[in-house]
Formats: C-alpha cells, structure tokens, sequence
C-alpha cells in the first residue's frame, strides 16, 4: 500500500452463478493488496458496476441465466485483459450436471419465477458469449494460480500433470484387481492412489495445483482439466489415457474402468468431463491455459 | 407507488432488496435471492458416496460445512458411527470454518459499514485513515487466514476439503503439523481479540450515530449448539421462544415437524418459519442458546456482551458483535483441540452401502445445515438441503421493513436507508449461493 494508490493496476472480478470458492481463493491470496487495486468485486467491494479502464478482469461463475448473459458482455466491453477463472466460467463445471435429459425436465419446471432473472436451459461456459484472453482452470485454482495469472504468467513453474506434484509412489507389484469404492477404504500414506485401487485421473490432469488431494489421500478429480498433451484433442483421446493408464498400472477389468468413467454423474469429471464430453467442445488453445 | 431497488454487495452470492412505499408508508420489503444452479434436480442419480465431493461445491465460502454434513448424512444412513478421533478432527474442520467466516463477515463484510468505506481494501484518502485501515486489512486478512489454515490441516484443502469421508477421516494430524498450527494461533489469538474490541468501539459508535442497534422485536432463536461448550458437530437442534425459555428439542430427522418451508415467486430460496413465527439462526441465537462458551477469553467476552445487551438479546446489530465473541471462542478451542494427541487411534471404520434415508446436520457459521439424502439403489434419489440462511429469510425481511420505517416518511427518503438496507442485510450473513443451491 506504498506509494499513490490511484497509480496501481486496476482489476475487477464479475461474478456470475458460482460457489464464491474463487473469490474466497483470491482473498487467501493477499499478495495482490500492493500490486494492484481492486475496483470491482461484489463479494468484497460496495461497487455495482465494472468500471472502465480496467486491466485485467477476472471471470468466475458460469453463465446460467439471462442476467449473467447480459452482465457479462456488458463487463468486457472496455478491459483490457479477459481471463475465465474456476471450472464453472470455463466448462460450466459442477452444475453442467444438470445438462442431463433426465433432469433437465425436472430442473426446468421449477426454473422459472415472476420476479427473477430467466434460467438457460443450461450452464454455459463464458466463452460462448466472449473471447477470453486466458483461462485459469481449478476447482478452485489456488491462491497461488491466482497470483501467477495477475503477476506474471510466462513465469509459472508447474509439472504437467498432478502426478508430478503428488509425490506419491507408483509401485509395479501391486496391482489392484478391482476399483475401490469412491470414498471407501483406509488410504495408505505414499502410495500412488492407482496401486490402490482409486480412480485417480492425476495422470492426465493438468498440473499446477501441487495436489493438494492426492497428497491428503483424495484421488484426483480432474479440476484443472486435461493437461497440455490432450487439451487440443478430442475427448475421446483423453478417455482413452486414462483407461491406458490402468490397464498398464493394474488388473481391474477394463469394462469396470470404462463403466465408471463414463457414468454421466460420475463426479470425477463433473468437474470438466461434462463439457468435454459433449462432443462440440470449443478447442482452448493451450497458450491460453495456465 | 415508489418501488426503491436496492443492489447488495459484501455478501455470499446474489441478491437485492425491493422496497415499495406509498406516502411515506413502507408497503413490502422483499429479500430476492436471484441465483439457481439446481442442485437438487441435478444430484438426483448420483452415486451416493460420491455427495460429499460434489455438495462442497454449493458453496466456496461453507464448503467445509456442507462437506461434513454430506459425510454425516450417509453415515446415519449406512447406520455407522465414525470413531471419536475422526470426531474430533471434524470439529477442527468446523472451527477453521467459524474463523474464516466469522472475519470475513466481521472485516470484510461489515467493517467497512462502521468507517464508511466502500470495502476493507478501499482506504479514505487522508492519510490518518488509510494508515490506520490498512493495518486493519493486513491484522484481519492473517487472522482470517489461520481459519483457512485450519481447514487445510484437517481437511486437506480449505476450499472443498476432501479428508472427511464415510466412516470418519482419511487421516489424523500429525504432532508437528499441530504444533506449527498452535504457535499460529497463539500469535493470531490477541490479534483477533484486539480488532473485535476495534470493531466492538466501532460498533458503538454506529450506535450512537444512528441511534439504534435495529429491529430488536423478541423472536424465536434455532441453532444446534448445547447449552455450554458450543460444539458445532452436535446432532439435536434446540429452539428458544422469544422471552427466552427453551420451547423445543428435536433431531434433524424431525425438521419437518417444527420447521415449516414455502416457496417465494420473487425469490429463490424460499422461506422457512419456526410453526409460522420468524425465528433467527445464526450467531445470535447461538449466543442466546448458549450460558457459557467453557473457553476464558471468549467467556469474558460473552459476560461483557450478557451484561450489556441482557439475555435474550434481541438487537439484530448484535448479531455482528456475536461473531466477534464466536471466533474468539473457535481460535481457543482449536489450541485446545490441538494440544490434544490427534494421531492416536484409526480413524476410519468400515462400512457397508444400504439403500435408505439418511440425516447429517452440523452447525455452519450461519446455523444449523441439515442434509437429507433418499438413495435407492445406491443412487441419490431425493437430496434436501436444510439451509440456515433460508430460517433467516422472514426475519430480514422484516428487520428491513423495521429499518424502511425509520427512514422513510411522508417528507420523503432518507439517504441512511441505502446504508441502513446494506446493515440489516449483513447482520443475517445470508449466503445466497447456499440459499439456492
């Protein structure tokens, strides 16, 4: 807070239909509190417009209905650098769930009130209505994405893929013979979850993050998505690693990896598999990808 | 007729406040949660182990709440208890989650309303205030951090923690991770009692300017924490009536029985009343639910606040100072907790999948969170979630109509009504992203 705080970057978060779990993520990242000022964030700041001249405006949340549709475009219009932050603003993360037929017609018959802004028929990703200049990908991203993406992005260091930041062990004589329940079993300190029956996709899952679940026990969800070898591909080829990965590592019939990966509410891809998976994805540049 | 739209901001999620007045009577307040994203439809077919990985995700700011409440749902409903140990790292989990919602709702939040700035990053421009306000910024972002701290200790991550699972936790806390923890919060501690006594001088002077504490109506008051030592990972929720006497005890199985809940067409979280009465949860009926906190500094605190206010208190601006007393209480507790062996024993059981209806309820910093999954076939068939902020909703409605009438006469609109609105609103501490799910 040195020196005139009117001269410091400008940057402003819009919030559209999400948790706030990005918005409490920059909060724990504080180092921002002298490199920029934050002008727009209505979590934290009693302002009820982006203003203009801002340089860098972060995006979290999912378009979900009309009036995030309308506040969106409205907010790019003079900034000077977009960038869609959280699984939601980039995929439509958790609630792209609810893109599902079977309730889609139980969702939408309760979806639309008097008084209150219109739901779309489901949660689009921001850039189905702006060009984004960066996405930061993450369930949350950490505080640490975070400032990587506001100060310098060219000079984030990360592996990439989770299991380069697990530190877990990969062992090749145990091999399990079948999944091991999502939550269920003692979790044995480190081992690579594989060897011990989870379906963890930190084999192909963009690193960055320092695997803060696997290390506590927790296999991986694929928040961040398809690491750079698979993000410009089809789904399908990523599916494909991933079952790969667990014929290599063990001896679960590959029927039962298949049938579980590809349940459509299996929350290991509610994060980003959802949007992947849906055949028309839009193909992120992996430059735009942090 | 005059409608006045009031955008909010410093809260969790989305929402406004609509007033209609006609000369100088004020004719509705409306509280409008203008967020959906249709969890309930959209967990209907889901693995019912895979809940508490997906329900974090309701909330960023409660995460820790709903994923504890997910655990203990299937646990009732797989007819498992997790061992003590699990139990208590639990409690840890929930205490990180009071000190981080408690100093966001404190100095994030409501601070700013007590020094007239429009956020805790945004400092007057005379150099006296910007000085003394960014010390505030740096002592109060550090004291809310130990909060998320916690959380990462116990839960692996504070945003969405994963180490709660069915049966208990993925693992203990190992000795030396606990006591760098403790040597942070004994640092954090007196940090945190000075800016509540900051925020408490703060509070008064608001008082004084103004000239009330707001809508002080004697209400009835919900909240799952036991009479002394306020534990969070209760199982029985309690009601007071509003002169003060406990009306009612029940199990989060019974909450149809007491607490009744009707849809809204301008809002989408609805409303639920106690029998038909505006009852409040939340800090203050936790305070007033509650004849000692069983930890020193926070029961002095709690005595200073007794004898001031009286008990039942009934002020909503108490329901700011509550919190204060709150996250005093949460910081000694986890060094309690933390001085404690929290790697002695397993700390998982095993368990085995049934079909059936199942109850988890924890008290989250904004009351208590009630989960109800129906799984047939091992999938979510029904899945409710019993949010605190939805109890709040008929009582901030009404403490906006109390603020409405101060401010609003036949001379006209007072401009404190903006403000006013943007106070009563943040008393409550809704989080609308929970309200909507």
């Amino acid at each position: 807070m040195e020196g005139d705080i009117k001269k410091l970057p400008q940057f402003a978060v819009l919030q559209l239909s999400g948790c706030a779990g990005c918005e409490v993520s920059l909060l724990n990242a504080s180092e921002w509190l002298d490199k920029f000022k934050l002008v727009y964030m209505p979590l934290v700041v009693s302002t009820h417009k982006v203003p203009d001249d801002v340089e860098v405006l972060l995006i979290s949340g999912g378009v979900r209905n009309d009036e995030d549709a309308y506040n969106l475009q409205r907010a790019v219009r003079n900034v000077g650098k977009v960038v869609a932050v959280g699984t939601c603003a980039i995929s439509g993360g958790v609630t792209n769930l609810g893109d599902r037929d079977e309730v889609r017609e139980v969702f939408l018959s309760n979806a639309s009130r008097l008084h209150l802004p219109r739901l779309l028929t489901k949660t689009h990703p921001v850039d189905d209505f702006v060009e984004v200049d960066m996405y930061l990908p993450g369930c949350p991203p950490t505080p640490e994405l975070f400032m990587a993406a506001l100060l310098e992005p060219e000079g984030f260091k990360a592996s990439s893929i989770v299991c380069g930041e697990c530190g877990r062990r990969k062992l090749t004589d145990m091999r399990p013979k079948h999944l091991t329940g999502f939550q269920q079993g003692e979790v044995l300190p480190d081992i690579c979850l594989i060897n011990q029956g989870y379906l963890c996709v930190g084999t192909s899952t963009r690193g960055g993050c320092r695997a803060p679940c696997t290390k506590a026990g927790h296999p991986c969800v694929g928040c961040r998505g398809p690491s750079n070898a698979f993000i410009e591909k089809e789904s399908a080829v990523w599916l494909e690693n991933i079952k790969r990965v667990f014929e290599r590592m063990t001896d679960i019939p590959p029927q039962e990896i298949d049938e579980a990966l590809r349940s459509p509410q299996l929350s290991m891809f509610l994060f980003q598999f959802s949007d992947y998976a849906g055949g028309n994805r839009r193909i992120r540049s992996k430059e735009k990808v942090l | 007729m005059t409608t006045l739209t009031f955008p909010l901001s410093r809260i969790e999620g989305h929402a406004r406040v609509v007033i209609e007045t006609e000369g100088g009577e004020v004719l509705a307040a409306q509280f409008q949660a203008v967020e959906l994203r249709g969890f309930r439809s959209f967990v209907q077919g889901t693995p019912a182990e895979q809940m508490p990985v997906i329900v974090p995700r309701i909330c960023g700011v409660c995460s820790t709440a709903h994923h504890v409440a997910s655990v203990k749902a299937l646990e009732n409903l797989y007819g498992i208890v997790p061992p003590p140990l699990a139990c208590d790292i639990r409690e840890v989990l929930l205490l990180g989650q009071l000190i981080q919602n408690q100093a966001t709702s404190l100095f994030i939040f409501t601070m700013p309303d007590r020094v007239n700035a429009e956020s805790l990053f945004h400092m007057d421009e005379s150099e006296a205030t910007r000085e003394r306000q960014f010390t505030i910024a740096q002592r109060a972002l550090k004291v809310r951090k130990i909060g998320t701290d916690l959380i990462t200790l116990a839960g692996g991550q504070f945003i969405h923690p994963v180490k709660a699972h069915i049966g208990g936790m993925t693992g203990g806390i190992k000795r030396e991770a606990a006591d760098g923890m403790l040597a942070d919060l004994q640092e954090a501690l007196p940090m945190a009692c000075e800016l509540f006594d900051e925020y408490w001088e703060m509070s008064q002077a608001l008082r004084d300017r103004i000239g009330t504490w707001g809508d002080d109506e004697p209400t009835y008051y919900l909240a799952s924490t036991e009479a002394t030592k306020p534990r969070f990972n209760s199982n029985r929720l309690r009601v007071m009536g509003p002169e003060g006497s406990e009306r009612a005890t029940f199990l989060p199985s019974q909450f149809e029985t007491y607490l009744e809940f009707e849809e809204t067409d301008y809002s989408y979280a609805g409303c639920t009343s106690y029998r038909g009465e505006v009852m409040r949860a939340n800090s203050l009926a936790r305070i007033n639910l509650t004849a000692s906190m069983g930890t020193p500094r926070a029961d002095e605190y709690l005595q200073r606040f007794t004898h001031t206010f009286g008990k039942p208190a009934h002020p909503i601006l108490l329901f700011d100072l509550c919190r204060g007393i709150e996250l005093v209480y949460a910081m000694e507790r986890a060094i309690e907790l933390l001085n404690e062996d929290m790697d002695y024993m397993d700390t998982d059981v095993a368990y085995t999948p049934r079909d059936g209806v199942g109850f988890g309820m924890v008290e989250a910093p904004r009351g208590p969170l009630i989960h109800k999954y129906v799984v047939e076939k091992g999938l979510i068939v029904d899945a409710q979630f019993i949010i605190p902020t939805v109890h709040n909703m008929l009582a901030i409605e009404r403490a906006l109509r109390v603020a409405g009438r101060r401010y609003i006469s036949p001379a006209g609109i007072n401009l404190e009504l903006e403000k006013a609105v943007g106070r009563v609103v943040r008393a409550f501490d809704p989080c609308i992203a929970c309200a909507t799910q």
